[in-house]
């Protein structure tokens, strides 16, 4: 039981296999499992997986960001527009990953220079750039013809061996680079000392300020990657995307066994905890649930595993585990 | 060491009264954390009006004395015996019933509520209903706050807006108003400059010409040497030495606690 | 003369009404036809403000303990579904009347006691019980909207004492506020209750090192939100005469909103009713000012957000410049 308890991720994983057995067993005719679902899970899948990473390891770190969904479309309003004033789609890409960076800079910023709670910073945000998008974009739904860019579509939304989406290299290209530098590299290691004790990580000459401002530009630039991917796939622009992501993405991390005060979690956790969110919700819609009980699934979910979670880690340190 | 050893061990519930019958006394404590043995044969005691320094390196069990004493900890083992009875002391509530008070360095007061509010925390006098009496909150702290000797003017203002030392004055006024028999400092001159320590260290002064008894604990035997007239020094969790100021030296003390207890006074 | 100045502006609900001020003049001047102060205009607020008024006074007194109630934009619904069905059942209204509220504060206990006894951050739980209960109420109504008025004549006393009329002109909603905003306003900041409230949320362990029982502090404050939705929930319904499963969507953060440009600080144990008053009316000043200006309902809820991080940042450089 205590070799169980140290592998935290070994916790989710197990989670993760047994509820894709459970949904592919219980789907009628067993539709979840089969090619069509499963390129749909892998490929729209990885969009909101990326953004849990990345949300994940700013949990770590101490922080919040609840305007990943706003992020989000704000990021694929920029490129609806850059793409749309004729811009080369290079270009465009580039532009609006530097957007995305400079949103979450700001997100940053703020939280460290005011000192405001970092969940009511981007709470503020979060209004901030769905309104603005709404605003501009007049709350509109529009086509955009992607498909003149053979090669970047190939490279963004196409498909290795007629099963493999691209998006899912994606995932576990940005995951593996995230979760080498926080386990192997040092500025990991920064990251996880100045969630666990900031004023610790700081009397040892860490800049607390420029690792939390690092980590939420990081999560800016990925979620407008993510935006961009999300386009290439549907081809549309749509004002409500990523609505509700920022809580979904919390729910993956804390299922993944991050803490909810920092400091404590590892990717392969989040990786899994992703998973796990993204089958549930992939899941549901199968076994004909409706739509209006995801919420309470979420709500129940969210809770129960940060309880679960916490008494877990307490036990851990009692029994003298690292933190992951 | 040894007159006081031999009153202790015939214990019933009751000591034989005096007039130096001790305020408070410990007998034969142990305390065991898992398999850590915290505390080992400790006899403590503190007589009224008296300052005693409880000092010892981190680790040396200090805390989880005091802790035992103002109720947060369960003695596994010996008695503890307040003003001649013995007294189960299982909850912080039960010690300060008793008159037993400690006042911790950071978690005494609320930085942004005024002095007033602060020192009336939890024990706000009431006119009907429950509404506060705040004329006399602002009356009585002030009270008491100016007896201590520290000269602060409006009990409006917030307790951040206070220099280290006034705070810890703020604090010990308060268990001061309360009619603590005992007081526990911990740490109290931690984080303050010599000016603020020896204000602290004038408070004390002024507790013991209110007939109040004090536990000053400190690592910093300098401190403990300016302010207390008694030692009692632990280490690893059993006492080293029990020892009154006019008994020894500076010098011999540093040497002692360095030496580990081999060098006796 | 000096001194006094100085003691009001070291109130910080008098920053708060120097906004309103300056926010009232600005929008009269700059409405389309001066349509602001009009009285049809003013009405409108007075039936409308109290809304977002009374569970602001609520949520921000909770603030002030130290801790966050999310989880409001669903009691709202929540009770205002229960008070509907109630109706259709034909229970007597006075006892209607009470079974709802006795439901939100039955919410707002389960919140309180779950926020103390896993000792996990507020915002967490309560996002968790916010879904919850949302997905209940969506999947008990099935998002339909349900009419009231087949079940509950015109004049009863219910209804004259939710949303009736003084004199036929001042809607009894904004009596109502002001009602709330005294009486919680003097428990607050005269009773000795209110005095465990702001020590709870300044120094916790000084607190309970006092023996004030901080875990009943904050439940006590939770089922005050509870209360108050359920008090805001009927008297939404009877105003709109339904149930709408929409009703209290974005509360939870107008509600944050409200509180910190009334001053109060995110980390607890500063702020005051008054100060949550006027910001109430502030934001609402706000929403209705820049719609009489012709801006977009979406531009709204951005400024919304960039209010809460103004405010929060402003708040926090108030407190350091006056060292309080």
């Amino acid at each position: 039981m205590s070799a169980l308890i140290r592998m935290r991720s070994l916790n989710v994983f197990v989670i993760f296999i047994v509820l894709f057995l459970v949904f592919s067993i219980f789907s009628p005719g067993h539709r979840f499992f089969s090619r069509e679902n499963m390129k749909i899970f892998l490929s729209a899948g990885a969009e909101f997986n990326i953004v849990a990473i990345v949300v994940g390891m700013l949990m770590i770190a101490g922080e919040f960001d609840l305007s990943v969904g706003s992020i989000l479309v704000f990021s694929s309003w920029n490129f609806y527009v850059f793409y749309n004033a004729g811009v080369h789609i290079l270009l465009a890409l580039f532009l609006t990953l530097c957007v995305g960076g400079i949103v979450g800079f700001i997100n940053g910023i703020i939280t460290v220079k005011a000192q405001i709670p970092s969940f009511i910073t981007t709470l503020g945000t979060m209004l901030l750039w769905r309104g603005v998008t709404l605003f501009w974009s007049g709350g509109l739904q529009a086509g955009m013809e992607l498909e003149k860019n053979p090669v970047m579509f190939k490279a963004i939304a196409g498909v290795i061996g007629d099963l493999i989406p691209a998006q899912f290299l994606w995932f576990l290209g940005i995951a593996l680079i995230i979760a080498l530098v926080m386990h192997y590299h040092k500025f990991g290691n920064w990251i996880f000392t100045t969630g666990d004790n900031k004023m610790a990580a700081r009397a040892m000459g860490i800049n607390t300020d420029r690792i939390k401002v690092i980590c939420f530009t990081v999560v800016g630039i990925c979620v407008a990657f993510v935006s961009v991917m999300q386009m290439f796939r549907a081809s549309t622009f749509s004002a409500r995307t990523g609505d509700g992501w920022e809580l979904k993405a919390i729910a993956a991390s804390v299922v993944g066994g991050t803490a909810l005060t920092g400091g404590v979690g590892s990717m392969m956790g989040v990786f899994w905890g992703a998973l796990v969110i993204s089958i549930i919700e992939n899941g549901l819609i199968f076994l004909r649930i409706n739509y209006w009980w995801i919420f309470t699934v979420f709500g129940v979910i969210i809770v129960s595993t940060a309880i679960i979670s916490k008494y877990i880690e307490q036990r851990r340190v009692m029994l003298g585990a690292e933190r992951n | 060491m040894s007159d006081q050893k031999s009153t202790a061990r015939d214990s019933g519930t009751t000591l034989p009264k005096g007039n130096d019958t001790p305020l408070v006394k410990m007998v034969d404590i142990h305390k065991w954390f898992g398999k850590v043995c915290a505390l080992r044969n400790i006899d403590f005691h503190v007589n009224r009006g008296e300052i005693v320094g409880l000092v010892g390196d981190n680790g040396a069990g200090k805390s989880t004395l005091i802790k035992i004493l103002s109720g947060f900890h369960h003695a596994d083992r010996g008695e503890i015996f307040f003003e001649g009875k013995k007294e189960n002391i299982n909850t912080p509530k039960i010690a300060k019933r008793l008159g037993i008070e400690t006042v911790y360095q950071e978690q005494a007061l609320a930085p942004h509520v005024s002095i007033s509010r602060n020192v009336f925390m939890g024990r706000e006098p009431t006119k009907s209903f429950g509404f506060m009496n705040r004329k006399m909150m602002d009356k009585e702290s002030m009270g008491a706050i100016t007896k201590l000797g520290l000269r602060i003017k409006d009990p409006e203002a917030a307790v951040e807006a206070l220099s280290g030392g006034q705070r810890q004055g703020v604090a010990i006024a308060r268990v001061m108003y309360f009619k603590a028999k005992l007081v526990i400092l911990d740490e109290p001159t931690m984080a303050l400059s010599v000016k603020e320590s020896r204000q602290v260290m004038d408070f004390m002064q002024q507790l013991k010409a209110e007939g109040i008894s004090v536990i000053f604990i400190t690592h910093n035997i300098f401190h403990a040497f300016q302010a207390a007239e008694r030692f009692f020094i632990l280490s690893h969790g059993e006492a080293l030495t029990d020892v009154k100021k006019k008994d020894t030296t500076i010098d011999h003390l540093i040497e002692f606690i360095v030496s580990g207890g081999q060098e006796m006074e | 003369m000096q001194r006094f100045l100085n003691r009001i502006l070291s109130y910080r609900a008098s920053f708060t009404l120097i906004v309103f001020i300056l926010l009232l003049i600005f929008f009269e001047i700059f409405s389309a036809e001066h349509s602001f102060f009009k009285p049809a205009n003013l009405t409108a607020m007075a039936r409308l403000a109290p809304d977002l008024g009374i569970v602001s006074l609520g949520v921000g007194t909770l603030m002030i303990a130290g801790e966050f109630d999310l989880s409001v934009s669903s009691t709202i619904p929540l009770c205002s579904f229960v008070f509907t069905k109630l109706l259709g059942w034909g229970f007597p209204l006075i006892a209607i009347l009470f079974i709802t509220i006795f439901t939100g504060a039955l919410i707002g206990f389960s919140n309180g006691i779950m926020v103390v006894k896993t000792k996990l951050p507020s915002f967490i739980i309560t996002l968790g019980t916010m879904l919850f209960w949302r997905g209940l109420v969506y999947a008990a109504s099935r998002m339909m909207p349900i009419g009231i008025r087949s079940w509950l004549d015109f004049g009863t006393w219910l209804e004259k004492l939710f949303v009736g009329a003084i004199g036929g002109e001042l809607p009894i909603q904004i009596l109502w506020f002001i009602f709330f905003a005294i009486v919680l306003g003097a428990f607050v900041h005269f009773h000795r209750f209110g005095n465990w409230i702001f020590v709870t949320g300044d120094n916790e362990t000084a607190a309970r090192a006092m023996g004030i029982n901080t875990g009943m502090v904050k439940t006590v404050c939770y089922v005050m939100v509870g209360v108050l939705c359920s008090f805001m929930g009927m008297m939404q319904n009877l105003r709109i005469e339904s149930f709408a499963a929409n009703q209290g969507v974005g509360f939870e953060l107008k509600a944050i909103a409200s509180s910190v440009v009334g001053g109060t600080a995110l980390t607890g144990g500063i702020g005051s009713v008054l100060g949550i008053f006027l910001g109430t009316l502030t934001i609402q000043i706000i929403e209705n000012g820049l719609i009489l200006m012709g801006a977009p309902p979406f531009g709204i809820s951005a400024f919304i957000g960039a209010a809460i991080v103004i405010f929060a940042i402003l708040n926090v450089s108030i407190a350091r410049k006056s060292g309080r």
